[in-house]
């Protein structure tokens, strides 16, 4: 389990020996969660770190008429909060959309290791780096994409995301969103997505079936939302170095 | 003053066709009190999970970016638009009421 940690971190950032050894040396909880299944709720107070190691998560908050709108989606390899429990009280919620294993590593814990090593508060500062570089993105599609490209811009940020920690076969992974789920990702109705879906599988540029999404022709799909990956930071080096090695492979049962 | 609140939205529909960029055609404005308000679109694509239902592809003024629900019937869909004025009635501007 620690070494899915030190491996993710290692992506991003070079760790000495010592390093390791401290990541080591944290006893993390891990916890089985059912699908559909708060994490931590708005109001919480953060006493913990969460990980993704296996299925999928969101950040969500909830408007007073019932409304809901998803500010994210985790996927294996991703803190869920990684510097929330800085703060006092949790301003969202988080829940899982499947089944999930998640790694729960405590706020003290962290806290003793990133000061006393600089390295891996580089590394925690990246992962946190790069989920704000994708709630940016996520702000630009809401706001200034269509509704099809929006959907398709989705589709193309979790095949890369889900590519980099192993999780894509033949430009296909697991797809356990409800049409729902896309509508309040995307701020969206449920009946826009439908359209959209139909519409991406007419141009025969996905196909959704079984749970399964599969992207029929990727650079077709790209040209068609205006995607450019720059913000996922794939192409750095010293991560795109590691990621041919999906550090998660050790300890996924699927 | 206190009698405007009792004054019930004229809500009036008439069809028309909409482009949705899907094979849902039939639709109808929605007028409260001489005011188009929103379109209506019949739900007919058989890959929608309830057919012939209708859905508010487009909201103007107050109703503009709320999302409503699916309605079963345009009764259920005109009751909800004179619900939504009467809701707001007790703000600050009256658009539902004469004078």
């Amino acid at each position: 389990m620690q070494d899915a940690l030190v491996r993710k971190l290692e992506s991003f950032e070079e760790l000495t020996d010592a390093d390791r050894e401290a990541l080591r040396a944290l006893i993390p909880r891990v916890r089985q969660v059912r699908p559909r299944t708060d994490l931590i709720r708005e109001g919480d107070v953060p006493d913990n770190v969460h990980l993704i190691l296996s299925g999928y998560a969101c950040r969500y908050k909830v408007l007073p008429d019932g409304q809901r709108q998803i500010m994210a989606i985790f996927v294996p390899g991703d803190f869920c909060d990684l510097n929330v429990f800085i703060l006092d009280q949790m301003d969202h919620n988080i829940g899982t959309i499947s089944a999930c294993q998640v790694v729960e590593i405590s706020r003290r814990a962290i806290e003793e290791i990133t000061a006393n090593h600089p390295q891996v508060t580089r590394a925690l500062m990246w992962c946190a780096l790069v989920d704000e570089a994708v709630l940016r993105e996520w702000l630009v599609n809401i706001g200034s994409r269509q509704a099809d490209q929006r959907i398709a811009h989705l589709f193309c940020e979790l095949l890369l995301r889900l590519e980099a920690v192993g999780h894509v076969t033949d430009n296909s992974y697991a797809f356990p969103f409800t049409q729902t789920d896309v509508a309040d990702a995307m701020g969206l109705s449920d009946v826009h997505v439908n359209r959209t879906l139909r519409e991406l599988r007419r141009l025969e540029l996905i196909t959704l079936k079984g749970r399964v999404l599969t992207i029929l022709n990727v650079e077709h799909l790209k040209t068609y939302c205006g995607f450019n990956p720059n913000y996922l930071h794939l192409r750095n080096a010293r991560w795109s170095s590691r990621r041919q090695v999906p550090w998660l492979s050790g300890v996924q049962g699927e | 003053m206190a009698d405007r609140d009792n004054v019930e939205t004229l809500v009036v529909l008439q069809p028309i066709s909409v482009d949705t960029a899907s094979s849902d055609h039939a639709g109808m404005l929605v007028m409260a009190n001489g005011l188009l308000v929103a379109i209506l679109v019949r739900l007919d694509a058989p890959e929608h999970a309830r057919s012939g239902t209708w859905f508010m592809e487009v909201g103007l003024g107050r109703l503009a970016g709320v999302r409503a629900p699916v309605f079963d019937t345009l009764e259920d869909a005109t009751r909800w638009v004179r619900r939504r004025f009467r809701g707001k009635a007790l703000g600050g501007d009256r658009l539902d009421a004469e004078g």
